[in-house]
């Protein structure tokens, strides 16, 4: 059984004088400790995707399921202890006036877990950052120790499941490296579960078994790693996507 | 024919901790072409940018020995004169919509603003001619997004609607600070193809900053490698997947590739020499 199975999922938001369907149908399977990843173009609904599970999107048809437990309307405290989201921009996703540790051991008030002191230096420590860190501000680190403390903050209640949405997109490329290399590292050591959004078919590549492509809310195709470098795509739509993407090759 | 000269640009911050030097002693020259700025965060490409439109607010401070835009000198040119080079003949493109769009306006109303105000335009033709605007950066539904609120919009939407709304009166000269980095290929790839397209049919010339050093060495011209704000590296953009400074290497190889191993990427080194 797959840890997370997404069947014929569709959201609607309403807009101004007509609904928009974000995502259509989409269904995907995700096993435990895998890493998958969803590509596709900005409105594609591939974001969408994962904060649907999240219950943060609006969803008009279809059933999300994690580990065969449908996920609850509100989603409640079982549900973060499993599954925790990773946001594109470390500029938005930090309380611009928590210290660190404060964001840091939210989770944990909240959850009535103890040990905050101990916990939230251990998590400092795992994703590279000095635990003097703990009584800084977001606007004292840059982009790519935000993103790493926004990392340490979804690994708080050591869940199973990690959402990444594009977690590298707004690093430089030399930062995008440790954080992807931190990211592997996490999950080989904690058997971490990813569901992985980003336009990069290269990030997709280097950490993902398989891939759905998305255009337009809809799957277009998936295919496992090793059939996007032979370029062993069925649909016109991927093969474009791949053909953009002809400077990320091995060998360019 | 040279379009804007810079020599010898210095930009420097005033700040608690002591002075900060965002930008050391660059120069170079601008033709009808396409330059490419690179370099990480903090490099000083943006302060450089910046400061070609001397948009740099105090504490900050510009010093250049030269720089000249199509014959004006820029160092010595009052504000008035600068408030009608900027979005006139120097345009700029900024990085994130998010921020650079006006949150409580109707995108269609942010775009018609400049063309009646500036160019007199009727309600009616202002209309007309931000809907070709938008199509020409290729939006699908523009009567839609005409009345959209920035908010709505996908982040490459937004970025869309930012060099629509940039190019409207034809500047000479393009500053576009990162404007695709929002994007995802494919649209990457349209958005290029415009930019590219008007500096072909028009001679514009484009000051295209990134961080993205696959994207400049494909679309630029000729390229200026940025670290701590000075210039490293220089170098026509089809050589630069050959790049001898180390500096430029290290971002090269740090990427990661289709097909590449799944071994951990290689992280920049700081400590060499060349970094002090």
């Amino acid at each position: 059984m797959a840890l997370i199975e997404i069947d014929d999922l569709s959201v609607t938001f309403a807009a101004r004088h007509r609904e928009v369907q974000a995502v259509r149908n989409v269904s995907l399977a995700v096993d435990a400790r895998e890493s998958f990843g969803l590509v596709g173009e900005s409105g594609s609904g591939k974001s969408t995707i994962l904060r649907a599970i999240c219950g943060l999107a609006p969803i008009s048809g279809g059933t999300i399921r994690i580990a065969g437990q449908p996920v609850p309307t509100r989603r409640g405290p079982g549900f973060s202890r499993r599954v925790q989201m990773v946001f594109q921009d470390p500029y938005a996703s930090l309380h611009p006036r928590h210290t660190i540790d404060r964001t840091l051991s939210e989770p944990l008030a909240i959850h009535g877990l103890p040990d905050t002191d101990a916990r939230v230096v251990r998590a400092l420590t795992d994703v590279g950052l000095p635990p003097a860190f703990r009584f800084r501000f977001p606007h004292q680190l840059s982009g790519g120790q935000r993103q790493r403390v926004a990392i340490a903050r979804a690994l708080m209640l050591e869940p199973e499941i990690l959402l990444l949405d594009e977690p590298t997109s707004a690093l430089d490329a030399s930062v995008q490296a440790e954080t992807l290399n931190l990211l592997n590292r996490l999950r080989a050591e904690r058997g971490l579960t990813f569901l992985m959004v980003s336009h990069d078919l290269a990030v997709i590549d280097h950490m993902c078994d398989r891939i759905l492509v998305m255009q337009h809310g809809a799957a277009v195709e998936e295919l496992p790693r090793e059939a996007l470098a032979k370029a062993q795509m069925k649909t016109d739509y991927a093969r474009s996507l791949f053909a953009a993407s002809a400077d990320r090759l091995l060998g360019a | 024919m040279t379009l804007l000269s810079v020599e010898n640009l210095h930009v420097t911050f005033d700040t608690e901790a002591g002075v900060v030097e965002a930008v050391r002693g660059v120069s170079f020259a601008l033709g009808r072409e396409r330059l490419g700025i690179v370099g990480e965060s903090g490099s000083g490409k943006t302060q450089t940018g910046r400061a070609v439109l001397r948009l740099i607010r105090p504490p900050g401070r510009i010093r250049a020995d030269r720089m000249v835009f199509d014959g004006q000198d820029l160092m010595a040119a009052g504000e008035r004169d600068m408030r009608a080079l900027r979005g006139r003949r120097i345009a700029m493109v900024m990085q994130d919509p998010k921020y650079s769009l006006n949150p409580v306006m109707r995108v269609g109303h942010q775009l018609m603003e400049g063309l009646r105000q500036r160019d007199g335009l009727s309600r009616r033709d202002a209309h007309a001619k931000a809907v070709e605007a938008l199509a020409a950066v290729q939006i699908r539904d523009p009567a839609r997004v005409m009345e959209a609120w920035p908010h709505e919009l996908s982040g490459g939407m937004g970025q869309r609607v930012m060099i629509a709304m940039m190019l409207i009166p034809n500047p000479d000269l393009l500053i576009a600070d990162e404007p695709t980095s929002a994007l995802d290929v494919t649209v990457q790839a349209e958005v290029l193809s415009i930019l590219d397209n008007l500096v072909r049919t028009r001679g514009m010339g484009l000051i295209f900053i990134s961080h993205d050093l696959r994207l400049v060495a494909r679309f630029c011209d000729r390229v200026l490698v940025m670290f701590k704000g000075r210039i490293v590296e220089e170098l026509p953009a089809r050589n630069l997947m050959q790049a001898q400074h180390p500096y430029t290497r290290g971002l090269l190889d740090c990427l990661p590739r289709i097909g590449g191993p799944r071994t951990p990427l290689p992280a920049l080194d700081r400590t060499a020499d060349w970094a002090r």
